[in-house]
């Protein structure tokens, strides 16, 4: 047993931290307030490979493996909780599906412009009543002739803003509940395709959060993503795999938080003294960073069961629920050793422990993760 | 044309440095290492040479020290070197500069280098002598602290760093050695894609034994931090009892007042 990276993944690791130092943390604080990643520093994740890590080099890809991809996430996160997601709904949500499901025709098309970072991946599974209960759709899809026609609406699509490629999921026939689920891949720049909004939110405001309407989209016979019925299979399968990379964004969010938070215990003085030397801040930095650890370990180690072809569903649950958990705890107790610092934006825990909140509920709440885990445990 | 790239690993020079149970180095347990930042100057270079010649030059990089060394030769690869050497010591910080000189010119004596790149010194020891110590064991020019590198017409033209901002320039003909200074380059980051390209790149590995003929000609004799100096006073009081307390200061512990 080895708890020790690899060289290969050091040198990774070490690679994305001086990215991150000098290209992500200088403009994280405008991400939040203007509401946009900047574009520049998507073109330049894009280039870095951030944007196809683990799919294969044949379509794209850099070719590395799921652990790598959670420790880019993780770092760009510790930064940029909004940069992180950004690549996590991108690569596990769109490039994922399409990698895992697709034809070989389907691959070649579609892949590589994701994996470049040249289109932007979303994933457009929610609507206004169907968010975990995937077989509740109401957007509709029939075929006619060459094409699938779509109608409906759906929401909160991380990623969405771009207009980029999507993985959308209709139904045939409502009354066949999740049986009738169908996975399409979409280029969402096809007419009939409108942005109603990109939501405002309490956190991860560079990341787009997008309303779309979807009215009489005609889309190719050949965009149909595995087969007819098979849709909910993918979505489940998908947000699976999605989990470890919510789970390291989370974790990132927390240990950038916490860093910040230990610098600033060493050197805020109270009479005569740093913070840190008293117990009850020693104690919050030791809980803060037990959590970590432990939420990395879980992380890490879905990461290696996904790469070593094991089965992961349960893992991939407790690790997005515990580093999601840890983060919102971390942020907030971040915050408390700042004292009145920490709410005022320019310390930047403030924007972590917006950024937290939501890791806790998408690609499926923690109380879905708990009926996951729960369910594999008594079946 | 080939060319030889010395790199070394270092800590992180944030670290908190103990010295070592010997007394003459520092405590390594604990430590995260990387390529020194002069030797990243050196690679991207290297690098940027090879692609100015349209790839044709063979840049191999070379680095001393326990497996972990892999670390920063994997960064290296992964930036656009070709091939790496690891010389497989695992107490690099037992020898001296010449002897880390003499194990780089064993090696690099049959292989025809026409220019070796490195970094001006090393972030830890800081000895700047490797470098040169090379270029005189191989008989090469040698120029330092470049902050400017040009090559054309088979010569490289070197703009050096002088002391109090001057600057100057030198010509030299092949083969040479050049060592590198900040403000020479902005190394490119590897991205992930170069990451797994430099996987399926040669390292050749040699113990350090199959080199080393050399005896060292200086040896550490003490590590250690400097002393911590006394804190500062803080007086309290209204002004007119600061003032007292100030003036028996300055007249008790200095010769202001005398």
């Amino acid at each position: 047993m080895n708890f020790e990276l690899s060289q290969d993944h050091k040198v990774l690791q070490d690679a994305v931290r001086d990215f991150v130092e000098k290209e992500v943390k200088p403009v994280a604080a405008k991400t939040d307030e203007e509401h946009m990643i900047p574009d520049e520093l998507v073109r330049k994740m894009g280039e870095m490979g951030f944007m196809g890590s683990y799919l294969p080099e044949e379509y794209g890809g850099a070719g590395l493996d799921m652990l790598s991809y959670a420790i880019v996430v993780e770092e760009v996160s510790k930064a940029c909780g909004s940069s992180g997601v950004l690549i996590s709904a991108h690569t596990s949500l769109c490039c994922g599906p399409i990698h895992t499901f697709g034809t070989e025709e389907q691959k070649i098309k579609w892949l590589p412009p994701l994996n470049s970072g040249e289109v932007i991946g979303c994933f457009l599974l929610t609507e206004p009543d169907a968010g975990s209960d995937a077989g509740a759709l109401a957007t509709t899809y029939r075929r006619e002739g060459d094409e699938f026609v779509i109608n409906g609406s759906k929401i909160f699509i991380t990623n969405g803003g771009y207009k980029g490629t999507g993985v959308l999921f209709a139904t045939s026939d409502r009354s066949l509940k999740h049986k009738g689920v169908s996975a399409f891949i979409i280029d969402l720049d096809t007419p009939g395709v409108e942005i109603l909004k990109n939501e405002k939110k309490l956190g991860i405001r560079g990341s787009y959060t997008t309303a779309f309407a979807l009215d009489n989209v005609r889309i190719p016979a050949e965009n149909l993503l595995g087969q007819e019925g098979q849709g909910f299979r993918i979505a489940m399968d998908t947000l699976n795999g999605g989990r470890i990379g919510i789970a390291s964004q989370a974790l990132g969010i927390a240990e950038g938080a916490f860093e910040r938070a230990l610098a600033y215990s060493k050197e805020r003085k109270q009479f005569g003294a740093p913070i840190s030397d008293l117990q009850a801040i020693q104690f919050k930095l030791a809980d803060m960073w037990a959590r970590i650890e432990t939420s990395k370990l879980m992380t890490y180690k879905a990461a290696w069961l996904k790469d070593n072809k094991k089965s992961y569903t349960m893992e991939s649950a407790m690790c997005k629920m515990l580093a999601s958990e840890a983060a919102t705890f971390v942020t907030k107790e971040a915050i408390q050793i700042h004292g009145g610092y920490g709410f005022i934006c320019d310390y930047e825990v403030e924007r972590m422990f917006r950024d937290a909140k939501i890791t806790e509920i998408y690609e499926g709440t923690n109380e879905v993760q708990r009926v996951v885990i729960s369910k594999l445990l008594l079946s | 044309m080939k060319i030889l790239v010395c790199i070394k690993q270092v800590p992180d020079m944030e670290s908190r440095f103990r010295p070592n149970a010997s007394g003459t180095w520092f405590e390594e347990s604990d430590l995260a290492f990387r390529m020194n930042e002069y030797d990243e100057y050196a690679v991207e270079q290297a690098v940027q040479l090879k692609e100015q010649l349209a790839g044709e030059p063979e840049v191999t990089v070379l680095s001393i020290g326990p497996d972990r060394v892999n670390e920063a030769l994997k960064k290296a690869l992964a930036m656009g070197c070709d091939r790496g050497v690891h010389i497989q010591d695992p107490a690099p910080q037992d020898k001296d500069p010449w002897q880390i000189a003499s194990i780089i010119a064993q090696f690099a004596q049959g292989e025809g280098f026409d220019l070796v790149f490195t970094g001006m010194q090393s972030q830890d020891r800081g000895s700047a002598q490797v470098g040169v110590l090379v270029a005189e064991l191989l008989g090469y020019a040698c120029a330092t602290t470049l902050v400017g590198f040009s090559f054309s017409d088979g010569l490289v033209t070197a703009r050096r760093e002088l002391e109090g901002g001057i600057k100057g320039v030198v010509k030299l003909g092949l083969p040479a050695v050049v060592t590198c200074q900040l403000g020479l380059n902005t190394p490119r980051y590897p991205t992930l894609p170069n990451i797994m390209k430099a996987k399926k790149k040669d390292v050749l590995t040699i113990p350090v034994a199959d080199l080393l003929h050399e005896e060292a000609v200086a040896a550490t004799a003490r590590f250690y931090p400097p002393e911590k100096k006394g804190g500062g006073i803080v007086l309290e009081g209204d002004v007119g009892n600061l003032v007292e307390q100030l003036y028996g200061i300055l007249k008790e512990k200095t010769t202001v007042l005398r």
